[in-house]
């Protein structure tokens, strides 16, 4: 036998007592002192450390490269941006896998792939044969003068971030990618791993230094795991293993590369890949599959088995090879199966948390039958017995980081809710509670929820008026030099209130037109992006209409909000990027030193290279003043043609010299709800500027048009009643209201500050320009403190800074002085506020009686009309209703 | 893994060459896996035990043992009636691992010929070949 490879790594396996096998060649640590179970369960709540240098490093290069991978590789490395990985599949001509691997980018002019260690040779031999078709790419095989570590698991984050000297981490997005010294060594870092883990990273360095970082992370609380629970691990997550899910199945057939999950993930058909290699087949495999998926099965025989995960019901483990059986049929072998450990998890949602005992279930991956959906019973052979099992979706989920959460198959339950037919108990017991609920939040709590407002009383009176129970569709009519036309009678009040808002509203911000039937700022920029597609295509009626081609905008994790985003609003009007494959959106470049404020150098290098049709201000997490004047200013030096829209959802009723005036800096549009830091009931409006003459008013029709009858029959009449009375407030209050607000919020900033909490922002100009505060708690902690703090009765909402990877996973709280603010409270008190908010999150003080005695000082609403300076008809409204 | 010189093995006990410990208990046997056995199996996951009073010969499989990683049948050591069989090692097999000699025993047998037992290896003799390597 020839003696068996060994990595750099190799003696501190054998010191550590890991017991050692042969894998692929490779005298590899199956498991450590600690054994497979502990291993595994270490990863998942601390962080495990796996030696994957024996795994296959190719380097490809030259100006022919990216034609190389194109043609070998079955992802789109076109897409591939640097600073980012991609995982992929090396296929054969007939759409089977000669391996799976993940290819990174980290410098421009370099890709790095990194393939399985039991295919090294084969791929290094396969790939190089493609080679000499590609005369200006060139291959290196780095696996032996460059090591790989994976660290893994929710401590993994911070065992880094504690041991770098030097760079930062990778953002905090799938597959990023970054460079960090330690002490004097350089070390390349991914964001991804192999584990089903959201938090994880690999590590790439010189192999020399390899012992040394090895070393360092178990002194810093890592596991050394070996490759028995590396495998649970993977297949815990359902991630493909080659040999099991990947390349012949047990009968010695090839498993097409679409039978894998991750296929779709990791094939592109792309026309920038030209013919690549398993192209034809990898279509066809791609055709069937989208069939099967709709019931379809027609093609079938072109993918007659997927992969799926399954659970046992009964006794016993399936082990790879296994036969399938669904009724008496035979439908296909488990890939690969065990026993694997888990956490047990108890409550729900957000308050789900790990109980600290462990429980083992038998699961894995099975290739069945297509027509096989998840819940299907099944049976599999164990020993000459049939056990029970049935289809599950997945085994575990990543969506909530820091923790990969196990999610374990349950009978779905035969309970029904009783069912009460007490009308008058039931009426009393909403009656109660709601009264209840309104006392709370409106006479005990401290609400300080930047999206939030209290109407005042006489708003709130209007809103509940006739007018919310009917109807005033309208459109403006060429045939009456554009009067507007009203569908139904009795309109003639709320047709004048509509005018007058307009009217009060466009004078608020300096604007030509507004648009006030939206309901909601979401659906004022989902008519916006609506209207622009229809602009675009406005010559062009008869062939499919075109989507926007680029947009510009903040992304989620630096404060932008879902509404702006391709997630969100923007879905059906933002074109896929050939290139990229994805949604074509990129975002606003962020200072280093300060990631809540827009680089004004290098977005001006992005809309140089991206040319945004539309560029989107506004952020729901928002310290700074947006760069209006700045990005206007280079637009019309470049001769771009763009618009902007800015989002002033937040800072709706922060407009004018204290903050910012988006018109008079150059915006096209604005949209924003009305009830955040302005007055209003909950609706939205857009606003725009254009002349009658400019040829981009016809976009402005579009708005009008895509909003009646584009998004709304009925516009809710009432709260435009009482968004009527908000807006003549706001003109009446504006300076002293928002003079108010800003100064609170930089008192507020300071005085938290001067309590030890940690503040973002910028410190010479108090923290914040807005009425937002950030206040930064503990990695993943914030969830934990905003539910303390509303036991104490103070509301704010947790949120992820721009360096945590989900709301889950959020360090920080966003609080906002307007509501507050509006019923009185000054910077003095903003300071006692925040001595309560630091006991109670830090102190774990209960503070709730002192809070409610505190609110009963600012029970009342400043910066409106006192009903008293109306009783007459304030009493004869109140006998109306 | 252990070194063989930290592998536990009660001189009271008899072995066989497949790993399992017999100990004579009046007419009756207790019969388990080694701690060599499991040790060298990981963290046991998974057992199957035969139905109790069934009739096995010496040398026929009469236990399934699974790891994470594998599966191992075991070999009855001397041939006999199942008479009691481990039932809490269903729910909890890793009382093999943590206790082979005590809480992780596997059947109670009543063999054919009381005397089979002083066939079975020594602790001595079962180390011996241990330390041969097989």
């Amino acid at each position: 036998m020839a003696e068996l490879r060994k990595t750099v790594l190799h003696e501190k396996h054998v010191s550590l007592g890991a017991a050692m096998v042969d894998f692929g060649g490779w005298h590899m640590p199956l498991q450590y002192r600690t054994g497979i179970v502990e291993e595994h369960l270490a990863t998942r709540k601390g962080a495990g450390i796996f030696d994957v240098s024996h795994m296959g490093r190719f380097i490809v290069r030259g100006s022919g490269a990216l034609a190389f991978l194109q043609h070998v590789l079955s992802n789109n490395a076109a897409a591939l941006d640097t600073g980012f990985a991609q995982y992929t599949m090396i296929p054969n001509g007939r759409g089977g896998a000669l391996d799976d691997a993940y290819l990174y980018r980290f410098t421009p002019d370099e890709y790095l792939l990194v393939v399985n260690a039991a295919n090294r040779d084969a791929d290094w031999r396969y790939l190089h044969s493609r080679l000499s078709r590609f005369p200006e790419a060139q291959m290196a095989d780095i696996s032996e003068e460059m090591a790989m570590i994976s660290l893994q698991g929710p401590r993994s984050r911070s065992i880094l971030q504690e041991a770098i000297t030097g760079g930062v981490l990778p953002e905090p997005l799938k597959n990023a990618l970054g460079a960090v010294t330690i002490g004097e060594r350089k070390i390349l870092v991914s964001r991804t791993g192999y584990t089903g883990e959201p938090l994880g990273f690999e590590c790439f360095l010189a192999a020399a230094d390899a012992p040394w970082l090895w070393d360092l992370f178990l002194e810093k609380g890592a596991i050394p795991v070996g490759l028995g629970a590396r495998d649970t691990l993977r297949m815990e997550a359902g991630l493909p293993l080659f040999g099991h899910e990947l390349g012949k199945d047990p009968a010695g057939q090839e498993i097409p590369i679409f039978a894998c999950p991750l296929a779709r993930f990791a094939v592109s058909f792309s026309p920038l890949k030209g013919a690549f290699v398993g192209r034809e087949a990898l279509t066809t495999q791609f055709a069937a599959f989208k069939k099967i998926k709709d019931e379809d099965y027609t093609s079938i025989e072109d993918l007659p088995r997927i992969i799926m995960p399954f659970a046992i019901r009964g006794k016993g483990i399936a082990r790879a090879g296994f036969r399938v059986f669904r009724g008496k049929k035979e439908a296909g072998f488990v890939t690969s199966g065990t026993m694997v450990p888990c956490w047990k998890t108890t409550d729900e949602g957000l308050s789900t948390r790990f109980t600290g005992e462990r429980e083992m279930r038998a699961i894995g991956m099975m290739l069945v039958d297509s027509r096989l959906k998840k819940d299907d019973p099944l049976e599999i052979e164990i020993r000459g017995n049939r056990v029970d099992a049935v289809v599950v979706p997945y085994h575990l989920r990543s969506d909530a980081p820091p923790h990969a959460m196990p999610i374990i198959r349950r009978d779905p339950e035969d309970f029904q809710k009783p069912v009460s037919n007490a009308w008058q108990e039931k009426a009393r017991d909403l009656l109660e509670k709601a009264l209840q609920n309104t006392r709370w939040r409106q006479t005990e709590c401290i609400n300080l929820i930047p999206s939030e407002q209290t109407t005042s009383p006489i708003v709130r009176r209007l809103s509940m008026l006739d007018p919310a129970f009917r109807y005033a569709e309208h459109r403006s009519l060429r045939s009456y030099y554009d009067a507007e036309v009203f569908y139904y009678q009795g309109t003639d009040f709320i047709e004048g209130v509509e005018e007058l808002l307009k009217e009060e509203m466009a004078r608020y911000l300096g604007c030509r037109e507004v648009e006030a039937r939206v309901i909601s700022g979401q659906m004022a920029n989902a008519v916006v992006f609506s209207a622009l597609v229809d602009y675009l295509n406005r010559e062009d009626r008869k062939t499919e209409p075109r989507r926007i081609r680029s947009v510009l905008n903040n992304h989620m994790i630096r404060g932008g909000h879902l509404s702006a985003q391709p997630m969100g609003a923007l879905y059906n009007f933002i074109r896929i990027d050939p290139r990229t494959e994805k949604p074509a959106v990129v975002n606003f470049p962020v200072l280093p030193e300060n990631p809540y404020k827009i680089d004004m150098e290098a977005t001006c290098r992005i809309i140089n290279e991206h040319r945004p049709e539309l560029i989107i201000f506004g952020k729901s997490m928002v310290l700074y003043r947006e760069p209006v004047r700045e990005i206007r200013d280079f637009l019309r030096e470049q001769k771009i043609e763009a618009v902007i829209l800015y989002d002033m959802a937040h800072v709706l009723g922060l407009a004018g010299p204290c903050f910012q005036e988006p018109f008079a800096e150059g915006a096209d549009l604005v949209t924003a709800s009305t009830h955040k830091t302005f007055f209003g009931t909950q609706r939205g409006i857009v606003a725009g500027n254009w002349r009658k003459e400019e040829k981009q008013y016809a976009l402005w029709e579009s708005v009008e048009n895509r909003t009646f009858p584009g998004s709304v029959s009925n516009h809710h009449l009432g709260t435009l009643l009482g968004l009527l009375m908000a807006a003549y407030e706001m003109n009446c209050f504006r300076d002293d209201y928002q003079q108010a607000v800003i100064r609170n919020a930089k008192a507020f900033a300071r005085a938290l500050r001067d309590t030890g909490l940690q503040v973002a922002g910028d410190p010479a100009i108090s923290f914040t320009e807005t009425h937002q505060v950030i206040v930064k708690v503990e990695y993943a902690k914030a969830v934990e403190a905003a539910r303390r703090l509303e036991e104490n009765n103070i509301i704010c909402n947790y949120q992820a800074a721009p360096d945590e990877e989900g709301f889950t996973a959020a360090g920080a709280l966003r609080l906002g002085v307007q509501e507050m603010t509006r019923f009185g409270m000054g910077p003095e008190d903003f300071r006692s506020l925040s001595q309560y908010i630091h006991d109670a999150v830090v102190g774990g003080r209960s503070v709730r009686e002192e809070v409610t005695a505190f609110r009963k000082r600012f029970l009342a609403m400043r910066y409106c009309f006192a009903e008293d300076m109306f009783t007459d008809l304030m009493e004869k409204l109140h006998r109306l209703i | 893994m252990k070194r063989i010189e930290e592998i536990l093995l009660p001189e009271e006990l008899r072995y066989s060459a497949d790993h399992e410990w017999v100990g004579p208990e009046g007419d009756l046997a207790r019969v388990g896996l080694t701690d060599y056995a499991q040790d060298q199996l990981g963290d046991i996951v998974y057992v199957e035990l035969p139905s109790v009073g069934a009739h096995i010969a010496q040398g026929a499989v009469f236990a399934t043992v699974e790891s994470v990683k594998s599966v191992s049948e075991c070999y009855m050591p001397l041939s006999g009636e199942v008479v009691a069989v481990n039932g809490p090692l269903s729910d909890n097999p890793v009382l093999l691992n943590q206790s082979p000699y005590g809480d992780g025993w596997m059947v109670l047998v009543k063999p054919d010929d009381p005397a089979a037992v002083s066939q079975l290896l020594t602790a001595e003799g079962y180390l011996a070949r241990l330390k041969g390597g097989v």
